[in-house]
C-alpha cells in the first residue's frame, strides 16, 4: 500500500471505525495492515484507561482478529501485555462505572481465545497460558460466593475451553475441581459440573492414568502438566490404563444433576457424557431412565439429543422407536413451534427411519414404517412442511414396498393402504395445482412429490428386475394414467408435465423411466387428442416426443399433417396469425424430428406433411420454410442433415462431432479463403458429363468468333455478307449491321417468283414450322440441357485440405467430408448466352475405392434419401447445363464452383470445362400445338421433304423469308448439301442408328430396312414406306443429283464409278431419313441410303458450318 | 468433540443485503482448521480430491455472497425446492424445502479456487434483518453436502445412501443454530416478551424482571420491550398476515440494531460460541441486576442454571390455558370441516425456594388431546403421560409449562356458510348465515367477533346490511363486526345473517412478470395457449377464475396455499372463560413440594387462529385426515 499511513485510532469513535474495516475485510482492512503489532498495543492500553467507554467491544475486536493482531514476531509481549491486562482487571475492585463484572467476563473469554487461537502454548512459552489458568483457578475457587456468581461460572467456562483446546490440561487438578463442583450450589454450578466432564471426557479420551480423588498437587500454583508439551502428546500418558473405579464415580456423581442443567448445557453434557459411559462400560439403560424424558420436551435440542443418544445406543432404546416416532410426528404437527423446527423434525424422522430400515430389528421394521403413515399433511401447515411431509409419505410406501419385496408372501402389511391411494390422498393437500397456473408453488410440490414417489426406490439400471417390477407395478400405472388424463384434461399443467419428463430424461439413471413416459404418452395421447387450436398447448411434450429416438414418430407425424390441415381448413382474415404461428410450431417439430431421427425413418411421414404444407399452407412463410426443409431431407443424408439442422445445441445421442459444429453457426467472421487450398480443386472436384460425347477431340475452338458479347457481331463474324437470316430489330440499341437486308424483308419480292403449285406447297410447310421455332432475340429460346455429374473425391479432398483424416474419430458416412451451398458458375466462349448458375445444397465427398462397399452397409441412411437412386448415385449430384445455343457450334463451357467445407472455408475455384459437341444440339423438330399426335409422322416427313427442297441448289426458295415465332424476325434458307459414304454393313448401320438418331427419323423407305428397323421396335411413330418407287425415285434423283455435285469426286476417285454405282443401286435395301433441329433455327437433314456393305449418307443444311461437324459425328458415329 | 452446538460465526444483514453485525469465534473456528487439515490429510488418498473452504469469508465477502445468492436463487431464502432455474451446485438443486432455511453460499474468492461453499447457514428472517449462524460440523458433512447439490441425477431420493435426513440427523449444531437465531432474532426486533399469563386483578403479569424487580425491591429498571406483544409472541404462525402474501423478504424498519444488547447476550450466552443458555430474560437479569452477597443458594440442593434467582415474597400460582383456534369451515358434503386446537399451559410460580410443583392433567385423558410436549423443567414420567401427574419445577416468571394441539370438544364457535357467487364479472352477491356460541354455555363467554372478507381485486362498493353489528369496507376487504367488545356474548347463542353485494373495480391484468418469473421460468404463453373464449367456459366464475389466475404469483413454501386464489372470509374472535378442548386444571388438586398453601389462580382465553369460512361456491382447498 503506497497510502500513507492512516492515523492511529484514540477516540473511541476512532476504533468503532477500525473495528467495522476490519470486518469488512478488503482494502478497508488491508490499509491498516502496517501497524498491526502497535494497534493491540494501543488497544491494550486502551482497556486500561479509566475513562474508555469503548473498553468491551475492543476487547472483542481483539478477540475476533488476534490472528492478524497479534503477529508472531510481536506475539510474546503482547501476550504477556494482555495477561498483565487481565490480571488488573480482574483483581480491580467493581465500581459500577469502569470495572464492572461485563468487563472482566469479557476480557476472561477474551484472553482465553486469544491465546487458544494464536496457540500460545506452541508458539510462545507456557507461561502465558500457565499464568491465564492460574488466574481463572484463583477465580472459580471461591464456589458459592455471592456477587462474582456468574463471573465464576464465566471463568469455569474459559478453563472448560483451555481443556478442549489442550486436553488433559487440567487433569492433574481433577481432585479440587470436583470438590468444587461439589460444594457450588448457585446457578454457575452448570459450568463447574460441565468443566468437570470436560476434564474427565479428556482423561478417558486420552487414557491418562490419573487419580481424580486425589487433591494433593495444590490448586494454585498451577503447573503446567508435562503431558501437553512433552513429545507424544497423544501417548498413553503417565501410567497404565483408567482409574475406572474413580471415573465411575465421579460419573454417578455427574448423572446426578442433569436437572440443573439448561437445554444447551444438556446438549453440551450429554455429548460428553455418551462417549464417557461407552468407555466406562456403563449400563446404557442408565441413560435412557435418566434422559429419555426429555423427547417429551418441546425444546428441539433435547429432542435432538435424544435422537443421537437412540442412535449410539440403538440396542439399550429399542422399544422405545415407537415413541420416538410419535413424538417426532407431533413436534411436525406443533402450531406453536417455528417452522423450521418442524420441518427438521421431518427430516430426523426420516433419518431415523432410514437407519432404522438398515439397522433396525426386523420384525418391528413394519409397524414402525406404518407409523409414518399417520401423519398427512394438515390443510394448514405450510407448503413446505407438506411437500416434506408427502416426502415422507413416500419414503414409507417405498419402505413398505422394500419390506414387501423381503417378504414375499406377507401381503398383510400395508393392505388397504395401497400406493395409490395413499398418493391421492397426499395430493389432495395441494389439490389446487391442477387449477392453479403451472408456476404456482401448489403444482410444483405436487409434481415434486410424484417424482419422489417415483424414483424413491433406489433402482439401479444394473438390475433390470427391479425396472421391470416398477414397470408392473400399480403406482406406475396410475401415474401414467394419471399424467395422461391431467395431460388431457389440464391443458395448463403441460409445461409442467414436460419439466417433470426433462427432469427425469436428464438423470442418468432415470433417463428410461423419463423415455417409457414419453412412449406411454406418444401411445395414449393421440387417439384421444382432439384437433382444434387448443393442441397448441401439447406442443412441448410433441417437441420432447420428436426429439425421442425410442419412439416411432408415424403417430405424431400423422397428428400433426392432421393439424395442419385443420389450420389450412381454418384459415381465414382472422386466423392469420394463428395459422403463422402454429405452422411454424409445427415446422419446429419437424426440425427437431429432422435433428434426432434417421431420415429414413421419418421420410414418409415428414416429406407427406412438408408436401402438404408446402403446396397448400395459407402461410408464405411457413410454405416456404417446409420446402427448404422438404429440399433438404431429399438431398441431405440423415447425418449431415441432422448437423445443419442444428442450431448449436448438443445432440442428444449424437455425439459431437465435426459435424455437430454447427453450418450455421459458423457465419461470416470466420469465412476465409485460402487459395493455396483452393487452387487445385479441378484435382479433386469432377464435374462430368452424364452421356459421354461421340467425338472426342475438339476443334471448334477454331471456328470461335471473338467477342461472345455482342450477339449481332457473333453473327455476322460467321456469316457471309449475305445474310442468311433477317433480322428485324425493334430495339434500335442494338445495332444490326444487315438494316438492307431487314427492308428488303419488309417488302418482300413475292410476286416476282414463279410459284409452282409444289412450291407454294413447300413454302406452306416451311412458313408453318419457321412459325413454331422461337425467336431468341425476343424471347426465350430454345434451351439445351446437358446433364452432368458433379462428385469428388474424399480421399484427396482430405489430403489437399490437409487437417487430420476425420477418419480417425468416425466409420461410415460421418467419416466422409462434405461440400454445402456450393454454386456451380458457368460461362462459355461459344455462343451459348448466358448460361444459368446451379445450386447445390449439399454433396457428400466419394468414399475411397477400398471402403466402398463397406460403407454401403454401413449407411443405409443415405440410400432412404436418395430413393431409387443407384449405389453411387449417393456421392453425385446431378447438374443440368441449360443454355440458349445462338449458334449451333460445339463449344466449351468453362465452370466455376463456390462451395463451404464444414468448417465454414469457402473454396472457390474453376473445373475442368465441359465439351459441348454437336449432338448435345440435336433436337427433334419443333411441331406447331394444332398437329395431332397421329398426324406428326406424316408432319415430320413434310417438314422434312420441304426442307429438302428448300435446302438444294436449285430451291425456289431462297429468297423467301419465314417469320419466326413471335412475327418479330424471319430466317431464310440458304441450304447447303454434302454427301459421305459409310462403309459399313447395313445392320451395324441401323444399329447406331437406331441407338443415338432413333428420335430424329422421319421416315424409312425399303421394305427389307423397314422390316429391319420397324421389328427393332426402337424407333417408331414414323411414316413407314415399303414400296420400292419411292427408293427408286430417291435413288435414281440422288444419283443423277450426285453427278452435278463436285463432291461427287470424293468418292467416286478410286473406284469405278458405275460398278459402286451400280453397286449401291442393286443392293440398295432403303431409304433412312433424319431430320435434326439445331437451335437456333437451322436443320440437318440426313438421307442415308442404306444397302448390304455400305451407306451412301446425303447431308443438307441450311447452316453450312455444321457440315464440318457433321461429317466428324458421323465418322465417330459408324466408323469408330 | 465437534458434536455439541458451536457456532463459528454469525452475520446479521439488514434489507440493503449489508452486515449489520457480525461475531467470529476464533477458538471454534480454530477447532474447525484443525479438523479441516486432518481431513484433508486423511482424503489425501482419495481419487476424488477436494478439500473444503476452511477460511472464514470478511463481512463484505459474505454481503457479496449473500446477494449472489438471493439472485440464483431467486430470493433470499430461495426456491427451496427444484426449478427450472435451478443450478447444479445450489441449494435449490438439492430439491428440499428446508434449504430455504439451510442455505450454503458461495464465497467469491479468488484465491480459494472452487471449493468455496459455506455450509451449513442457518438462515433466520426477523423484522427487517436477516440473521446467519455457521454452526462447527465436521468437513466430511460439508462434503457430503456438496456431493448432495452437485448430484446429477435427479435429487434426493430418498433411501439413498447419502441424504440430506440423515445429514441434519447427524448434526445437532445445526438445531442448535436454529436456537440462536431465534434468540438472537427476537432480540433485535425487541421481540422478547414472555408467554402471558392472566390474573384476575391485573390484565397480564410481566415476565422475570417484573417479578424481580418487584421481590427486590429495585425500580426504575426500564426494560427493552418496545413492541407490545398481547398475545403470547412465541406463537409464530399467528403473525402473519393471513391473505396478505407474508413475503420472503425481509421488512424494512427503521429500529437501528442495539449493537451493545446483542454484544452482551453473545457473551453471555455463548462466550466462546458454544451457546449455554438461551434464555434473554435470564441473561438480561444477571446483566441489569448482578448479584448480591444476600443472595443465598439454596442448602443441599444445586441451583439450576434456568434459575439464577429464587423468588422472594408473597407466594402464588398461576396458569393460564391459552387455546388458538384454526377451523376450514365448508358447508360441503363431500368435505367435512376441520376443527383443530393448539394450546398452550402458560405459568407464573411466584414460589420461594426451588420446590417441585404437580397436578394432574384432567380432560387430557380423553382422547381430544393429540400432542403434548413440556417445559424443559417438567419431569415427564416415562409411561403413559395421560394418567399421571404432572411435575415440574418452575423456573422464574412466566414459561410456557405444556402444549398441546386437540380437536375441539365443543362445537364450532362461530358455525355456518359463506356464499359467494359473481353475477357478473364485476359484481358478486354473497350471502353469510352463521350462528355463534351455540352449544356454548357460561362462563364461555365470546368477547368479540369480527368477520373479514378479503378480496384480491380492488373493492368499488358494498350493499346490504347484516343482522348485527357492522360493516366497513377497505380497498380490499370488507369486515363485519359482528361482536364489538364490550359487549361479550355469553350463555346464549345468536345468529347473524348479512346478504349483499359487493361491487369491483375493473379486472386489471397486472401482469407482474418479475414477479411471477420467479418460479415460473421462460414461459411465452402468448395468445396461444389461451383457451378459446368465454363462451367456451361453463360460467361466469370459471371464466373469472381463468383470468385471475393469469395474475396469480407464486406463493413462498412459507404459506399453506396461495390464498389470493380462493374466496373466504376469516373470522377473529375471543372466548375466554374456559377451554374449549377440555384441557383443565383443578386448583385444588395442584400440590407444592415442600408441602405449602398457596393461592392457585386458572385462566383460560381462546382466541382465532386460522378460522376460514371457505366460498361454498366457490373451490376450497382440502386435506385428507389420515386415519391414524
Amino acid at each position: 500500500m503506497a497510502e500513507k499511513p492512516p492515523p492511529k485510532p484514540v477516540s473511541p469513535r476512532d476504533w468503532e471505525s477500525l473495528t467495522e474495516d476490519f470486518r469488512h475485510g478488503g482494502a478497508r482492512r488491508e490499509k491498516w495492515s502496517c501497524l498491526y503489532p502497535s494497534l493491540a498495543e494501543l488497544a491494550l492500553s486502551s482497556i486500561l484507561k479509566k475513562e474508555f467507554p469503548f473498553k468491551i467491544p475492543l476487547v472483542i475486536f481483539l478477540d475476533e482478529f488476534s490472528h492478524l493482531l497479534f503477529p508472531s514476531n510481536s506475539i510474546s509481549s503482547l501476550l504477556d501485555r494482555l495477561i498483565e491486562d487481565l490480571r488488573t482487571t480482574v483483581q480491580s475492585p467493581i465500581d459500577g462505572a469502569h470495572v464492572n463484572y461485563a468487563l472482566k467476563e469479557q476480557m476472561m473469554v477474551s484472553t482465553t481465545s486469544i491465546l487458544i487461537s494464536t496457540n500460545s502454548v506452541e508458539t510462545v512459552e507456557v507461561r502465558c497460558t500457565a499464568a491465564l489458568v492460574e488466574l481463572l483457578l484463583a477465580v472459580i475457587n471461591r464456589p458459592n460466593h455471592g456477587p462474582d456468581r456468574h463471573a465464576r461460572a464465566i471463568a469455569c467456562e474459559c478453563l472448560r475451553e483451555l481443556e478442549k483446546a489442550y486436553p488433559c490440561l487440567l487433569s492433574g487438578i481433577a481432585g479440587h475441581l470436583w470438590s468444587l463442583c461439589q460444594s457450588e450450589r448457585t446457578h454457575a454450578s452448570q459450568s463447574y459440573i460441565l468443566l468437570l466432564t470436560t476434564v474427565i471426557y479428556s482423561i478417558v479420551s486420552r487414557k491418562l492414568s490419573i487419580s481424580i480423588l486425589n487433591a494433593a498437587v495444590p490448586l494454585i500454583p498451577f503447573n503446567f502438566p508435562q503431558w501437553i508439551l512433552g513429545p507424544e502428546k497423544e501417548g498413553s500418558g503417565i501410567g497404565i490404563g483408567l482409574n475406572y473405579k474413580e471415573l465411575r464415580r465421579a460419573m454417578a456423581f455427574l448423572l446426578e444433576w442433569p436437572r440443573v442443567l439448561t437445554p444447551c448445557g444438556m446438549m453440551v453434557f450429554m455429548r460428553m457424557i455418551m462417549p464417557l459411559a461407552v468407555a466406562l462400560d456403563l449400563q446404557p439403560s442408565m441413560l435412557k431412565v435418566q434422559f429419555f424424558g426429555m423427547i417429551n420436551s418441546f425444546h428441539p435440542v433435547l429432542c435432538h439429543v435424544v435422537l443421537i443418544m437412540y442412535s449410539q445406543f440403538s440396542e439399550a432404546f429399542n422399544e422405545k422407536e415407537k415413541e420416538i416416532v410419535r413424538r417426532l410426528l407431533f413436534v411436525s404437527l406443533e402450531m406453536q413451534q417455528y417452522l423450521v423446527f418442524r420441518l427438521l423434525s421431518v427430516h430426523w424422522l426420516m433419518g431415523f427411519l432410514n437407519r432404522f430400515m438398515e439397522h433396525g430389528v426386523e420384525m418391528e421394521k413394519k409397524s414402525i414404517i406404518k407409523m409414518g403413515f399417520m401423519f398427512y399433511p394438515h390443510l394448514f401447515d405450510p407448503l413446505s412442511l407438506k411437500a416434506i411431509k408427502l416426502d415422507l409419505l413416500a419414503f414409507c410406501s417405498i419402505c413398505m414396498d422394500a419390506l414387501k419385496a423381503q417378504s414375499g408372501s406377507d401381503m398383510i402389511v400395508g393392505e388397504g393402504k395401497s400406493v395409490v391411494k395413499l398418493f391421492q390422498d397426499g395430493l389432495i393437500s395441494v389439490s389446487a395445482f391442477k387449477w392453479l397456473p403451472h408456476w404456482s408453488t401448489e403444482t410444483t410440490v405436487a409434481f415434486r412429490t410424484l417424482h419422489k414417489l417415483l424414483i424413491g426406490s433406489p433402482h439401479s439400471e444394473a438390475d433390470p428386475s427391479a425396472t421391470n417390477k416398477l414397470m408392473e407395478s400399480a403406482f406406475y400405472s396410475h401415474l401414467k394414467g394419471m399424467l395422461i388424463d391431467m395431460i388431457l384434461e389440464f391443458q395448463r399443467l403441460v409445461p409442467v408435465i414436460v419439466a417433470f419428463v426433462d427432469r427425469l430424461l436428464g438423470c442418468q439413471k432415470h433417463h428410461w423411466l423419463g423415455e417409457r413416459l414419453l412412449q406411454t404418452m406418444d401411445e395414449n395421447l393421440h387417439p384421444r387428442v382432439v384437433i382444434d387450436y387448443r393442441i397448441v398447448s401439447y406442443f412441448l411434450i410433441f417437441d420432447r416426443i420428436a426429439e425421442n429416438q425410442t419412439i416411432p414418430p408415424r403417430k405424431l407425424l400423422g397428428l400433426l399433417t392432421k393439424f395442419m390441415a385443420f389450420l389450412v381448413e381454418k384459415h381465414g382474415p382472422d386466423t392469420c396469425g394463428k395459422s403463422w404461428s402454429h405452422g411454424t410450431k409445427v415446422l419446429g417439430i419437424c426440425r427437431t424430428m429432422l435433428t434426432h431421427h434417421q431420415s429414413s425413418r421419418l421420410f414418409l411421414g415428414i416429406s407427406r406433411l412438408l408436401a402438404f404444407t408446402c403446396l397448400y399452407f395459407p402461410d408464405l412463410e411457413v410454405r416456404d420454410h417446409a420446402r427448404s426443409y422438404l429440399r433438404m431431407l431429399i438431398c441431405v443424408p440423415g447425418l449431415k442433415l441432422r448437423g445443419m439442422l442444428n442450431l448449436g445445441e448438443q445432440l442428444l445421442g449424437v455425439s459431437p462431432s465435426s459435424h455437430s459444429e454447427s453450418f450455421f453457426s459458423m457465419q461470416s467472421p470466420q469465412q476465409y479463403q485460402d487459395p493455396k487450398k483452393s487452387r487445385n480443386i479441378s484435382l479433386y472436384i469432377h464435374l462430368e458429363r452424364m452421356i459421354p460425347l461421340l467425338v472426342k477431340q475438339s476443334w471448334s475452338l477454331s471456328l470461335l468468333p471473338l467477342g461472345i458479347g455482342n450477339k449481332s457481331k457473333s453473327f455476322g463474324g460467321i456469316r457471309d455478307s449475305e445474310a442468311s437470316i433477317d433480322e428485324r430489330e425493334l430495339d434500335a440499341s442494338i445495332p444490326l449491321r444487315i438494316t438492307s437486308g431487314d427492308e428488303r424483308v419488309d417488302k418482300p419480292w413475292v410476286p416476282l417468283y414463279v410459284m409452282d403449285s409444289k412450291v407454294s406447297e413447300i413454302l406452306e410447310v416451311l412458313r408453318r414450322h419457321f412459325s413454331c421455332i422461337p425467336d431468341f432475340r425476343h424471347m426465350a429460346g430454345i434451351r439445351i440441357k446437358i446433364p452432368c455429374n458433379l462428385r469428388f473425391d474424399s480421399e484427396s479432398f482430405n489430403h489437399v485440405r490437409g487437417g487430420e483424416s476425420p477418419k480417425s474419430r468416425l466409420h461410415g458416412v460421418e467419416a466422409l467430408p462434405a461440400l454445402y451451398a456450393t454454386v456451380l458458375k458457368f460461362s462459355s466462349p461459344a455462343p451459348y448466352g448466358s448460361i444459368q448458375s446451379c445450386h447445390i445444397p449439399f454433396l457428400l465427398g466419394q468414399p475411397p475405392m477400398s471402403d466402398y462397399i463397406h460403407d454401403e452397409t454401413a449407411s443405409l441412411d443415405i440410400d432412404a434419401t436418395y430413393v431409387g437412386s443407384g449405389e453411387e448415385e449417393a456421392y453425385k449430384a446431378p447438374v443440368a447445363i441449360e443454355f440458349e445455343p445462338r449458334e449451333p457450334t460445339p463449344g466449351l463451357v468453362d465452370v466455376f464452383i463456390e462451395t463451404y467445407v464444414e468448417d465454414g472455408q469457402i473454396i472457390c475455384g474453376k473445373l475442368q470445362s465441359i465439351k459441348v459437341g454437336i449432338e448435345d444440339l440435336f433436337l427433334k423438330a419443333i411441331t406447331p400445338p394444332d398437329i395431332p399426335e397421329d398426324a406428326l409422322p406424316d408432319y415430320y416427313l413434310d417438314v422434312f421433304n420441304a426442307l429438302w427442297d428448300a435446302c438444294s441448289s436449285t430451291s425456289n426458295t431462297g429468297r423467301e423469308a419465314f417469320i419466326l415465332k413471335g412475327g418479330k424476325g424471319a430466317a431464310a434458307i440458304n441450304g447447303t448439301r454434302s454427301v459421305k459414304l459409310l462403309d459399313i454393313p447395313a445392320d451395324a448401320l441401323v444399329h447406331a442408328t437406331e441407338h443415338y438418331l432413333a428420335p430424329f427419323i422421319v421416315s424409312v423407305t425399303g421394305e427389307h430396312l423397314v422390316d429391319m428397323v420397324k421389328y427393332g421396335g426402337i424407333v417408331r411413330d414414323i411414316v413407314w414406306k415399303e414400296e420400292a418407287f419411292g427408293l427408286l425415285l430417291d435413288a435414281n434423283t440422288s444419283a443423277s443429283e450426285l453427278n452435278r455435285m463436285p463432291l461427287q469426286l470424293t468418292f467416286t476417285e478410286n473406284e469405278d464409278e458405275r460398278g459402286s454405282e451400280l453397286a449401291i443401286g442393286k443392293r440398295s435395301m432403303g431409304c433412312i431419313d433424319i431430320l435434326i433441329f439445331l437451335p437456333p433455327m437451322f436443320h440437318i437433314l440426313l438421307q442415308m441410303q442404306v444397302s448390304d456393305v455400305s451407306t451412301l449418307v446425303q447431308i443438307r443444311t441450311d447452316h453450312w458450318p455444321c457440315l464440318a461437324y457433321i461429317d466428324e459425328y458421323l465418322e465417330a458415329l459408324f466408323l469408330t | 468433540m465437534a458434536g455439541d452446538c458451536s457456532i463459528r460465526a454469525l452475520w446479521i444483514l439488514n434489507n440493503l443485503d449489508a452486515v449489520v453485525f457480525s461475531r467470529r469465534f476464533p477458538a471454534v473456528e480454530k477447532r474447525w482448521r484443525a479438523a479441516c487439515q486432518s481431513e484433508n490429510e486423511s482424503s489425501e488418498n482419495d481419487s476424488v480430491k477436494y478439500t473444503v473452504f476452511s477460511s472464514l469469508p470478511s463481512d463484505s465477502e459474505l454481503a457479496a455472497a449473500f446477494s449472489d445468492r438471493k439472485t440464483r436463487e431467486g430470493s433470499v431464502r430461495g426456491f427451496g425446492i427444484r426449478v427450472s432455474q435451478s443450478k447444479e451446485g445450489s441449494d435449490s438443486w438439492v430439491d428440499d424445502p428446508i434449504t430455504r432455511h439451510i442455505a450454503g453460499f458461495y464465497i467469491n474468492r479468488e484465491e480459494e479456487g472452487e471449493d468455496n461453499l459455506l455450509w451449513p447457514l442457518a438462515l433466520h428472517i426477523k423484522g427487517p434483518y436477516c440473521i446467519l449462524i455457521l454452526p462447527l460440523v465436521e468437513p466430511r458433512h460439508v462434503k457430503a453436502y456438496t456431493r448432495l447439490c452437485k448430484r446429477s441425477d435427479c435429487g434426493n431420493a430418498v433411501m439413498a445412501d447419502e441424504n440430506l435426513s440423515s445429514l441434519l440427523l447427524d448434526l445437532p449444531s445445526i438445531t442448535g443454530a436454529f436456537m440462536v437465531a431465534h434468540a438472537i432474532g427476537d432480540i433485535i426486533t425487541g421481540d422478547v416478551a414472555d408467554p402471558e399469563v392472566i390474573v384476575s386483578q391485573s390484565p397480564s403479569v410481566g415476565g422475570l424482571l417484573d417479578s424481580l424487580t418487584g421481590s427486590i425491591g429495585i425500580t426504575g429498571i426500564s426494560r427493552a420491550k418496545p413492541v407490545a406483544a398481547p398475545v403470547a409472541s412465541s406463537v409464530p404462525s399467528g403473525a402473519a398476515a393471513i391473505g396478505a402474501l407474508a413475503s420472503d423478504i425481509p421488512k424494512s424498519g427503521s429500529r437501528l440494531l442495539d449493537k451493545d444488547a446483542l454484544r452482551s447476550f453473545i457473551s453471555s450466552s455463548m462466550p466462546f460460541g458454544t451457546p449455554l443458555d438461551l434464555s434473554y430474560s435470564n441473561i438480561f437479569s444477571i446483566k441489569a441486576n448482578g448479584f448480591s452477597s444476600l443472595d443465598i443458594p439454596p442448602q443441599d440442593l444445586k441451583q439450576p442454571a434456568w434459575k439464577p434467582y429464587l423468588y422472594k415474597g408473597k407466594q402464588r400460582l398461576l396458569f393460564t390455558i391459552h387455546e388458538t383456534l384454526h377451523a376450514a369451515m365448508y358447508d360441503r358434503d363431500e368435505i367435512a370441516d376441520s376443527l383443530s386446537v393448539s394450546g398452550q399451559i402458560n405459568c407464573r410460580a411466584e414460589l420461594e425456594g426451588l420446590p417441585d410443583v404437580s397436578f394432574p392433567l384432567t380432560g387430557v385423558g380423553t382422547s381430544k388431546i393429540e400432542t403434548l410436549s413440556f417445559h424443559p423443567c417438567a419431569q415427564v414420567p416415562e409411561r403413559n403421560v395421560y394418567k399421571q401427574a404432572l411435575v415440574f419445577s418452575p423456573p422464574l416468571g412466566n414459561f410456557v409449562l405444556m402444549r398441546y394441539q386437540a380437536t375441539c370438544s365443543l362445537g364450532p364457535p362461530v358455525k355456518g356458510f359463506y356464499q359467494l357467487s359473481m353475477v357478473s364479472e364485476d359484481e358478486g352477491a354473497f350471502l353469510f348465515k352463521l350462528r355463534l356460541m351455540e352449544g356454548y354455555k357460561s362462563p364461555l363467554t365470546m368477547e368479540f367477533c369480527n368477520l373479514t372478507m378479503p378480496f384480491p381485486r380492488r373493492i368499488l362498493s358494498l350493499d346490504g346490511t347484516p343482522s348485527i353489528g357492522t360493516v366497513s369496507n377497505a380497498e380490499h376487504s370488507v369486515e363485519w363486526k359482528i361482536i364489538t367488545s364490550g359487549r361479550g356474548l355469553s350463555g346464549k347463542s345468536i345468529e347473524a345473517t348479512f346478504p349483499g353485494t359487493v361491487r369491483f373495480a375493473p379486472w386489471q391484468s397486472q401482469r407482474s412478470t418479475s414477479f411471477r418469473s420467479v418460479l415460473e421460468g421462460t414461459t411465452d404463453d402468448d395468445s396461444d395457449n389461451e383457451p378459446e373464449n368465454a363462451n367456451n367456459m361453463v360460467n361466469i366464475e370459471e371464466f373469472l377464475v381463468e383470468k385471475m389466475n393469469k395474475d396469480l404469483p407464486p406463493v413462498d413454501l412459507e404459506e399453506p396455499f396461495n390464498w389470493l386464489a380462493y374466496n373466504y372470509a376469516k373470522a377473529s374472535f375471543k372466548i375466554v372463560g374456559a377451554s374449549i378442548s377440555g384441557v383443565s386444571i383443578d386448583p385444588k388438586s395442584v400440590s407444592i413440594y415442600p408441602t405449602i398453601k398457596v393461592p392457585v389462580e386458572l385462566s383460560s382465553q381462546v382466541t382465532s387462529g386460522d378460522y376460514i369460512l371457505w366460498n361454498t361456491l366457490g373451490k376450497c382447498p382440502s386435506a385428507v385426515n389420515a386415519e391414524v
